[in-house]
């Protein structure tokens, strides 16, 4: 008990004395996640909306795959994109492999379908009347669309925020793509294991406090969304 | 004068169940229309059609004209407004929900507020602008709906069912801005109601819609059966009516309600088409008497007030009822 009591204290020592490594390591987490989830956002935002509001063939292959692809293991995604970006893969010449832009991709694609998923049922469960009241507004296409989404903002960034959850609280992709490189590609995930590993269990702790007051903002504000929603 | 709608051969159907079958409609431009039929009759789904937001299965819509095709369709659309039964208004305030369908059509910002603040108040709620559009009652929330389709001054005014959601005074004021609409600014408006009470007064015309067809009668007296004797009977689960004309096809007979001939003596034996009944009701309504016999069927006869018949009949006299030829219409 007293070691973890002790572990404790050290990790709010090494956070309020402003140590460089863990506010590195925090920096990292939050730089390439916030990378990810915005052109995630960026792309699954616009896919969502065409996904629930117009028809066209695939759309339940897409729906389907999708929904898959939203409860795939994150070391899946590290193997695939890994076997892409790795020297001898088809993307080798980029030389993405254990780089911050590397592990940014790996959290794109597994952003991607939830900012997608959870845009398109936020849209699909908004009230069918909207999408009347545009188009006899006579709004274009994209006029309701923006119109659509600003309805459905809650739900929509209710989406984001639980990808950037997933995103900073991740660790397979990390891992893998960005190979834990210290002052470079290790995140607070991969530091805590790495360093819980060694023993270095003030580190993990004072990394372990950051990544909880991150879940807590991250769920206080799905909460408020959730609210406003209401 | 080039009629507002033009319709051929139109129908739409929701999978294999058709909707809207019209082989020919004219809608003159300048008056006031009411289409009147029971729920379900697709009286909703023709007005989506009319206000180019649903495409027909077939057929064609001109509109003043021109026909809709794909690339003039939204051009059309945004002639033509309409006032859903049960409107759906923004998450915003009033002021943007009513300047929205202004803004997308690139109208300035300070036109489109001086715009809106003019309909508010024809529509009576000055002083609405700033209140959370969600936050309004049902007949609030009609009347800004109403006013967001005045803003954009559309050509023609469509109303599903105005008189649905609204109170009296609502009712009152949306008709008032509906004859002013017509007398002053010479729009057409085009109104739906299952009831044809509500729209008399202000309607130029009445169509009554069965079934996703316009029926040539008022639908007080609606009966569903079968051709029989080489389409000269038509035959009711309870009555047969010999036809005027002979008849390939139909599945309907309506009885117009307004030339019935109604007798309280019996007439001449020889006469085809009478039923003997009992009256069981009279009511007035718009300044017509409406009687119910109920004879084998039960039918609905008007009478005008100024017919020496109405001061004799009493409820629960004997009476009979002669189906004039003309009365006579089977779809």
């Amino acid at each position: 008990m007293q070691f973890i009591l002790d572990g404790f204290l050290s990790a709010l020592r090494m956070i309020f004395s402003l140590d460089r490594e863990v506010y590195f390591v925090v920096w990292t987490s939050l730089q390439v996640s916030i990378i990810a989830v915005f052109f995630s956002t960026l792309v699954g935002v616009p896919l969502g909306l065409i996904a629930a509001t117009r028809t066209f063939p695939g759309k339940q292959a897409l729906i389907l795959a999708l929904n898959t692809s939203m409860a795939l293991p994150t070391v899946v995604v590290g193997l695939l994109l890994y076997a892409f970006i790795s020297r001898r893969g088809p993307l080798g010449e980029l030389g993405l492999l254990f780089t911050p832009a590397g592990v940014s991709l790996g959290l794109f694609m597994l952003s991607l379908p939830l900012v997608t998923n959870l845009t398109l049922s936020g849209i699909q469960s908004s009230d069918p009347r909207l999408f009347v009241t545009c188009k006899l507004l006579g709004a274009t296409p994209v006029q309701q669309g923006i119109m659509i989404l600003k309805e459905a903002r809650f739900a929509v960034m209710a989406g984001i925020v639980v990808a950037f959850g997933r995103v900073i609280s991740e660790v397979g992709i990390a891992m893998m793509l960005g190979g834990n490189i210290r002052g470079y590609t290790r995140t607070m995930t991969t530091a805590i294991a790495l360093e819980t590993s060694k023993g270095e269990f003030e580190l993990g702790m004072a990394l372990g406090i950051f990544l909880l007051a991150v879940a807590f903002f991250i769920n206080a504000l799905l909460f408020m969304l959730q609210r406003r929603r209401a | 004068m080039i009629p507002a709608y033009e319709i051929e051969g139109l129908t739409f159907s929701y999978g294999t169940v058709p909707v809207i079958s019209l082989d020919r409609l004219e809608i003159p431009a300048g008056e006031i229309v009411g289409l009147v039929g029971p729920n379900g009759s697709g009286k909703t789904t023709l007005l989506h059609m009319l206000a180019f937001i649903e495409e027909p299965h077939q057929g064609d819509i001109r509109f003043f004209g021109q026909t809709c095709t794909e690339s003039n369709r939204l051009a059309l659309r945004r002639k033509v407004g309409l006032l859903l039964q049960n409107p759906y208004l923004f998450h915003s305030t009033v002021l943007s929900n009513l300047t929205w369908g202004l803004k997308i059509r690139d109208v300035p910002r300070q036109v489109a507020a001086e715009g809106a603040l003019k309909a508010l108040a024809l529509v009576g709620l000055e002083g609405f602008e700033h209140r959370y559009a969600k936050a309004l009652s049902g007949g609030e929330t009609q009347r800004v709906a109403l006013a967001r389709a005045l803003v954009l001054d559309p050509d023609v005014l469509l109303l599903d069912e105005p008189a649905n959601h609204m109170d009296k005074e609502s009712i009152e004021r949306t008709e008032s801005i509906v004859s002013t609409l017509n007398r002053e600014h010479g729009k057409t408006i085009i109104l739906t109601s299952h009831n044809a009470s509500t729209v008399q007064n202000l309607a130029h015309r009445i169509l009554y819609v069965e079934q996703g067809r316009v029926v040539p009668a008022s639908l007080d007296n609606l009966f569903s059966g079968n051709l029989v004797q080489d389409g000269s009977v038509f035959r009711t689960e309870r009555i047969s009516v010999d036809l005027p004309d002979r008849m390939n096809s139909g599945s309907r007979l309506v009885i117009d309600a307004q030339q019935i001939r109604l007798m309280l003596d019996p007439p001449e034996p020889d006469l085809n088409n009478v039923f003997s009944g009992l009256v069981s009701a009279m009511t007035l309504e718009n300044g017509k008497i409406k009687v119910k016999v109920d004879a084998e069927e039960s039918f609905q006869i008007v009478l005008e007030n100024s017919d020496p018949i109405v001061s004799n009949i009493r409820l629960g006299q004997r009476c009979w009822l002669h189906l004039t030829p003309p009365s006579i219409k089977v779809f």
